[in-house]
C-alpha cells in the first residue's frame, strides 16, 4: 500500500515541484502517471525510490514512512521495488544472465539461489535462451525486458517503470506494457510513469494525471486526457 | 543470514585497479617512495642509536677515587653515589681492571705492574636525565674522595640534538609524504568510483548497503598498501643491503644492524603503514557515498 498525504516537494532553488499530492494505491494495483514535462512526473518517482525526501506531507510505502526514514534504512526499503529504466541502465559487459543476476548479488543472495531463480525469471519476461547474449547483440525491447528481469530479481512488491517504452518501437511497447501487465496479475503493484498516449488508453488502468505538481485527474479504466 | 563473498569485493577491487592502470601505478609508487624514506629514516635513527649505545658516550659519568683512598673509603664514596638523585647504576672499576683494560687496548702499558699502577680505583655512573647532569656533576664533585669527575655531557647534548633533528626532519617527511600518498589514493580511487558511477547507481536501486558499494573501493586501498609496502620493503633490503656491505669494508668503526635481523620489523611495518595510508585514503574518497 502506497500513500501520498498531502506531500509537497520544494527543491533548494525554489521550485515547488509537487504543491499537496494525496495519492493511495492498494496493493495489487497498476498505476498509470501521466502529465506533460514538468508535470512533477519525475519528482514523484524520485520520492517513491527516496531518491528525494518529501518537503512536507507524509508518504508510506508499506511498512516505511519515507517522510521520516534514515539514511540507514533506504538500502532495505529498496529491496521492497523493482526500477525499470527509460534507458535500460544495463552493463554492456554482463550477459543478460550476470545482469539479471547482479541484482541478487548485491542484497546477498546464495549463489545456488542465483543459478535456480535467474532462469525462471528470464523465462518470465520471454528470454529464456538469451542469457548468454550480451546487451549489444539484443534488440532494445529486449535490453528492456532484460531489465525488467532485473527488477524482478528480488521478488519486489512493487515495480515502477519510468517512461519504460520510451527508447523502444510500438511492436515492442505493447510487448513491455504486456509483460508489465502479466506483472501485475501476479500480485505485484505496478507504477508505470509515461506520457505515451496510445498505451494509456488501450490497457485502460487507472491513470492519475499531474499537472503543475498536482493531481488534476484520477480515474480507473481511464485514458489520457491530453486537453489538460 | 546472508553471506557476502570475499572474493566478490577483491574481484571487483582489482578490476577497478586494472581499469585506472596509470593511476594506480602512481598511488603504488608515491605511496612506495615514501615507505621507502620513512624505512631509511628509522634505520638511520636506529643505527645511530646503535653506535651512540656502542660508544657508550651517553648518560655516563667516570668518576675517579682519590689514589690513595682505603678500601673502606672507596665504599663509602660508592654508597654516597648512590643516594644522589638521576642515577641509574652505577658500576666500581678497581685499579686493577684498569690497568686490565688499558693493558689490551695500549701496548704502552704492556710492562705495567700493578704495583706501579698510575690508576685510581673509580666508578662509571650512568644517569637517567642529561637536564639535570650539571647538578649531579656538582654533587660529585662535592664528595670527599673524588679527585676526577669526567662527564661527556656536552657530546651527549650535542649528538641529542644531532638526533632529534634527525627526527624532526624525519616527522616532517613522514607527514608530508603521508599525505601526498594520501591524496593520490584518494584520486586514484575516485577515478574508480567515477568509472564505475553507473554501477554505482544501479547498485543503489536494487539495494545495495553503503558498505556493499565501498567494499571494493576499500580494498582497492588496501591492495595498493600492500603492493607499494612489499616493493618498498625489496628495495629497502637492497639499499640496506649495498650501505650495509660499503660500511663493513670501507667504515668499520661505524657499527651496523643486520637487515635480517629488522627485516620482519620493516615488512610489517611497511604493510602496516601501506595498508592503513590505503583504507584512509579510500575512505575519505568515499566519505559522500557512505553517507548516502
Amino acid at each position: 500500500m502506497i500513500d501520498f498525504v498531502n506531500v509537497k516537494k520544494a527543491y533548494p532553488n525554489g521550485t515547488m515541484a509537487l504543491r499537496g499530492i494525496n495519492l493511495h494505491i492498494d496493493d495489487g494495483e497498476f498505476v498509470f502517471i501521466v502529465g506533460h514535462s514538468g508535470a512533477g512526473k519525475t519528482t514523484l518517482m524520485k520520492l517513491l525510490l527516496r531518491e528525494e525526501r518529501v518537503s512536507s506531507g507524509k508518504l508510506t510505502v508499506g511498512d516505511y514512512d519515507l517522510s521520516q526514514m534514515s539514511n540507514f534504512k533506504v538500502p532495505y526499503y529498496r529491496r521492497e521495488l523493482g526500477v525499470v529504466f527509460q534507458d535500460f541502465r544495463l552493463f554492456p559487459k554482463k550477459t543478460v544472465y550476470e545482469n539479471v543476476a547482479f541484482a541478487m548479488e548485491v542484497v546477498g543472495t546464495p549463489r545456488k539461489k542465483i543459478a535456480r531463480r535467474v532462469p525462471a525469471i528470464l523465462n518470465t519476461v520471454n528470454l529464456a535462451g538469451k542469457q548468454d547474449s550480451f546487451p549489444n547483440e539484443i534488440s532494445g525491447g529486449e535490453q528492456q525486458r532484460v531489465a525488467l528481469a532485473r527488477a524482478l530479481a528480488n521478488n519486489p512488491k512493487v515495480i515502477i517503470a519510468d517512461e519504460p517504452t520510451g527508447n523502444i518501437d510500438p511492436k515492442m511497447s505493447l510487448e513491455i506494457m504486456s509483460l508489465l501487465v502479466k506483472i501485475n496479475k501476479l500480485g505485484k503493484t505496478v507504477i508505470v510513469v509515461t506520457h505515451e498516449k496510445n498505451l494509456v488508453d488501450y490497457y485502460k488502468q487507472r491513470v492519475v494525471m499531474l499537472q503543475d505538481g498536482l493531481i488534476v485527474e484520477d480515474r480507473v479504466g481511464g485514458m489520457f486526457d491530453e486537453k489538460i | 543470514m546472508k553471506r557476502y563473498n570475499i572474493f566478490y569485493f577483491i574481484g571487483q577491487a582489482l578490476s577497478g585497479l586494472w581499469r585506472n592502470g596509470v593511476m594506480s601505478f602512481a598511488s603504488i609508487a608515491v605511496l612506495m617512495s615514501c615507505l621507502v624514506v620513512i624505512g631509511g629514516f628509522s634505520l638511520l635513527v636506529e643505527t645511530i642509536n646503535l653506535n651512540l649505545e656502542q660508544f657508550g658516550v651517553l648518560k655516563e659519568i667516570v668518576v675517579f677515587c682519590d689514589k690513595d683512598a682505603t678500601e673502606d673509603e672507596i665504599v663509602a664514596i660508592g654508597d654516597k653515589i648512590g643516594k644522589l638523585d638521576n642515577i641509574e647504576k652505577i658500576e666500581r672499576v678497581t685499579k686493577e681492571e684498569g690497568l686490565e683494560y688499558m693493558k689490551s687496548k695500549y701496548d704502552v702499558y704492556a710492562d705495567v705492574t700493578n704495583e706501579l699502577n698510575p690508576l685510581p680505583d673509580r666508578y662509571d655512573v650512568t644517569y637517567i636525565d642529561n637536564d639535570k647532569v650539571s647538578e649531579l656533576d656538582y654533587q660529585l664533585r662535592q664528595i670527599d674522595g673524588i679527585t676526577k669527575v669526567n662527564n661527556r655531557f656536552e657530546l651527549a647534548t650535542t649528538l641529542e640534538n644531532f638526533k632529534s633533528g634527525i627526527m624532526l626532519v624525519f616527522v616532517w617527511f613522514l607527514i608530508i609524504l603521508a599525505v601526498v600518498s594520501i591524496f593520490i589514493i584518494i584520486n586514484t580511487i575516485k577515478l574508480s568510483v567515477f568509472s564505475r558511477r553507473n554501477e554505482i547507481s544501479i547498485m543503489r536501486y536494487v539495494g545495495a548497503t553503503g558498505w556493499f558499494i565501498s567494499l571494493p573501493f576499500v580494498f582497492e586501498g588496501i591492495i595498493i598498501g600492500l603492493f607499494a609496502s612489499v616493493c618498498a620493503y625489496f628495495i629497502e633490503w637492497y639499499i640496506y643491503s649495498y650501505i650495509e656491505t660499503l660500511i663493513m669494508t670501507d667504515l668499520q668503526m661505524i657499527t651496523i644492524m643486520q637487515f635480517s635481523s629488522i627485516g620482519n620489523i620493516v615488512l610489517w611495518g611497511f604493510i602496516g603503514i601501506g595498508v592503513v595510508t590505503g583504507i584512509i585514503g579510500s575512505c575519505i574518497s568515499l566519505n559522500k557515498y557512505l553517507k548516502q
